[in-house]
């Protein structure tokens, strides 16, 4: 990252963080105050919920996150395999794929319990 | 200053609108719409990113809780203005446009016409803290814990037997391509509605017309000339208002714009050549869309039996299923009318089909959509429910009371 | 094979960016109307919600405009961008994956129940579109046995890869509206939730998250130009301004797309995207692996 490449990414982080805190000031600049600041209850129609809506989420697509999780640890392997199949040949087409092919068992095996439908 | 001033001015030179209706104004919410569609003013969707609330309608009360929530969560610069008959709209929106530029620290005030007494709904702007202090002062050990006054969420059943935390949320009045007025109580698990506990409208004043979509066949029944054409007109248009809608809670904009526009043409008396083609292209469209039938089918699903027993009429009961095909009878039954609207011939005075079902029963049709709203809602995720609502598409207007006497006017 | 562009482009880049971003929310639209939105959120006075959490929701509405012109550094106009870097397309994916944490840290912050749900809407989106759009990537990074961002481009001379990996770049496009959370895929800011992670926020907040949509949106758009429509190549015009003409063709594709379908549900689109769609971007792998074999 230190590197030739590494420094036009730093440089770029620099100017957009520059620039978003250019923005706020610009905000704060420009922005009308004609009402003290006052904390809201969150908007649904205009009235109000009777608890804080930040409560624990029942996420039903749960499973789905696990299969991905899988898939997501492949990606790992996957991007260095993508520049070492040209020298390597067909038995690391074969590892990459036989493993891949294991992954959408999985995928199958969870369509059959019904993970990717939760309505 | 004198560039800040500018800057206000160009920022503002088209406002973001929030519009809130109420029951019985669909007269001036279609020319609301119309005048900002002229005005090419944006519409937007919730109190933060809104200049202008624009209350279409006469509220039943005097300071409705909902509508002070919603005025307090628009932020400055802002106006309020309230729009009562539809010719004053334009002349209203060029008020709160004018009140919007001037400033100050008061801008609610700017309205056309008569309205209630109370000039500004602005109350107090430490209102809300005073409430939070007093629900902080009686916090005690054994009562739950309260965190800025409120509660957090309790725990119950899930629908699949799991307990989770339960959010009770009152949604509406004041929602984008929401029924007039609605408020649909829920508790919430996620975005899944466990429960409907309460299902209501906001007061309104009493209207002295009949409801909009339904007048030609109040008026005939009350023996005033009208013809077939007349009211395939309105039923056209009726189905295209809720096809709008529906397709914008669809997140299908570009649907729901043609919908709009084809039903302010067929209110606006469009020759039938010119309505019936673009209504048959929408239908096509729409009806040929196998990505809505993906998205729609097997969603809120009335089946006839349970359409009869609960006394739903119209195209609900004719479509004899779930979102989609409503949606599908809407467009038949648009493009129907379409065809028929230089129908010259009287329409007869006992013709009860008004565009949601049977005029002449017990209750308006609309009372029954409301009343099969909870089972349908139940277990649902919101954008399902909110799909299902729109399909239903109730219209508040039918559940005002009508002064007797009164209908034959139009 | 091309170099870096010079040190001053980093410093270039967010002021090519967001103009373009601009004139994206334009053309969407259909009005410039987006430039006064600018002006309006810059005068709006910022307010707040009860009990929100506005670490999280300030982190998050910065987060996601940085993420996308973070993610712009590795693509190449003409020839040559920002940084090259050895491992781009990881970079790449890297950053515009930071959108699963901003949006859902701005749909979290308000504690507010229509801006929380939509912030989950976003990771159950994510869940859907992550995976055939990696295999795209990787698929793409296959095709020229490499992940520099330059030489995918430049592995393109003779043909496109859009060509003889259609499926890839299809899949690719779908992900390019979904993790910009825009068009068909807007449910996470969606009608039916009056804005959804956007509902609560005022001023430069909703500005940094509105617009790093945009910018998302334009990026992953200019993003599928090296990697599958060829790059800065091809006759006559110079190298940048195919990658602008390319850009704009994805862009208008994407529009036109938008206006031919309705808002995708996830609990509709998660079952076909990794029954159908992943399957697919698999199959679409095993067929670039087995051309590139030497």
């Amino acid at each position: 990252m230190a590197g030739a490449e590494g420094r036009p990414l730093l440089l770029l982080l620099a100017v957009c963080v520059l620039g978003v805190l250019l923005l706020h000031g610009a905000g704060r600049l420009c922005a009308v105050r004609r009402e003290p600041a006052r904390a809201l209850p969150p908007f649904s129609g205009g009235l109000a919920p009777a608890e804080h809506p930040a409560s624990r989420f029942h996420v039903r697509w749960y499973p789905v996150s696990l299969v991905f999780l899988a898939f997501d640890m492949e990606m790992l392997f996957m991007y260095p395999w993508v520049r070492v199949v040209g020298e390597m040949g067909t038995p690391a087409v074969v590892e990459m794929f036989l493993f891949l092919g294991i992954l959408l068992a999985a995928v199958a095996y969870a369509w059959r319990e019904g993970a990717f439908r939760w309505s | 200053m004198e560039l800040r001033s500018a800057l206000l001015r160009a920022a503002l030179a088209r406002p973001a609108v929030l519009t809130a209706v109420l029951p019985g104004a669909t007269r001036a919410r279609l020319a609301v719409e119309r005048e900002l569609r002229a005005r090419r003013w944006p519409r937007v969707l919730s109190p933060a990113a809104a200049d202008l609330l624009v209350v279409v309608g006469r509220p039943g009360e005097d300071e409705p809780a909902w509508l002070e929530g919603t005025w307090q969560a628009l932020s400055e610069p802002r106006a309020l203005v309230r729009v009562e008959e539809a010719a004053d709209a334009g002349a209203v929106l060029d008020a709160g446009h004018a009140a919007l530029l001037r400033g100050g620290p008061r801008t609610g005030t700017a309205a056309g016409g008569p309205r209630p007494h109370h000039a500004s709904p602005v109350t107090d702007p430490g209102h809300l803290d005073h409430a939070h202090a007093d629900h902080m002062a009686a916090h005690s050990h054994d009562s739950p814990m309260l965190i800025s006054g409120l509660p957090l969420a309790d725990r119950a059943d899930d629908r699949d037997g799991l307990r989770l935390d339960r959010l009770h949320v009152p949604f509406g009045p004041v929602l984008p391509d929401w029924p007039a007025g609605l408020v649909v109580r829920l508790a919430l698990q996620g975005d899944v509605v466990q429960e409907v506990t309460g299902v209501e409208l906001v007061p309104a004043a009493p209207e002295p017309r009949p409801a909009f979509w339904d007048e030609p066949w109040r008026r005939a029944a009350a023996g005033a000339p009208v013809t077939r054409g007349e009211a395939a007109r309105r039923r056209c248009a009726a189905h295209l208002d809720s096809l709008g809608r529906l397709l914008a809670v669809a997140d299908w904009p570009d649907a729901a714009t043609r919908a709009r526009r084809l039903r302010d043409a067929a209110l606006a008396d469009a020759p039938a050549a010119e309505l019936a083609y673009p209504a048959r292209r929408l239908a096509r469209r729409v009806g040929r869309s196998r990505t809505l039938r993906w998205l729609t089918s097997g969603i809120g699903v009335l089946p006839r039996e349970r359409a009869l027993a609960a006394g739903v009429g119209g195209p609900a009961l004719e479509a004899d299923g779930d979102v989609w095909r409503r949606t599908v009878q809407w467009l038949a039954e648009a493009v129907r009318a379409a065809e028929a609207c230089e129908d010259p011939r009287p329409l007869p005075p006992g013709d009860p089909y008004g565009p949601r079902g049977e005029l002449t029963g017990e209750q308006p049709p609309s009372r029954a959509l409301l009343d099969v709203l909870p089972s349908l809602l139940h277990g649902a995720e919101l954008a399902a429910a909110r799909l299902t609502l729109a399909s239903l598409d109730p219209d508040p207007d039918e559940l005002l009371p009508v002064a007797a006497g009164e209908v034959a006017r139009g | 094979m091309a170099d870096s562009a010079p040190l001053w482009a980093a410093a270039a880049l967010p002021l090519l960016l967001a103009p373009a971003a601009l004139a994206v929310a334009c053309a969407d639209g259909r009005s410039v109307a987006p430039v006064r939105e600018v002006l309006r959120l810059l005068v709006q006075q910022p307010r707040r919600t009860r009990a929100a959490d506005a670490l999280a929701t300030r982190t998050g509405t910065v987060l996601l405009p940085l993420a996308a012109v973070l993610a712009a550094a590795v693509v190449p106009l003409g020839a040559t961008p920002v940084s090259d870097l050895g491992d781009g397309v990881v970079w790449f994916n890297a950053m515009e994956a930071l959108a699963w944490a901003a949006v859902w840290l701005t749909g979290w912050g308000p504690n507010s129940t229509l801006s929380l749900v939509g912030g989950y809407r976003f990771l159950a989106q994510g869940l859907a579109y992550e995976i055939p759009h990696m295999l795209a990537l990787t698929t793409a990074a296959l095709g020229a046995g490499s992940l520099r961002v330059t030489e995918i481009a430049d592995a393109q001379r003779g043909l496109w890869f859009a060509v003889w990996m259609p499926a890839a770049f299809a899949l690719y496009l779908l992900s390019a509206a979904a993790m910009s959370f825009w068009g068909p895929f807007g449910q996470p800011a969606g009608r039916d939730l009056a804005g959804g992670v956007a509902t609560e926020l005022t001023g430069v907040g909703r500005l940094l998250l509105l617009g790093g949509r945009r910018l998302l949106l334009l990026t992953s758009a200019a993003m599928a130009v090296p990697l599958f429509l060829g790059g800065g190549h091809g006759p006559l015009l110079p190298g940048w301004a195919w990658t602008l003409v390319k850009t704009g063709a994805v862009l208008a594709l994407l529009l036109w797309l938008r206006r031919r379908l309705p808002g995708v549900r996830m609990d509709r689109y998660t079952e076909l995207s990794w029954v159908v769609l992943t399957p697919l971007a698999v199959l679409q792998a095993l067929v670039v692996a087995v051309v590139v074999l030497p």
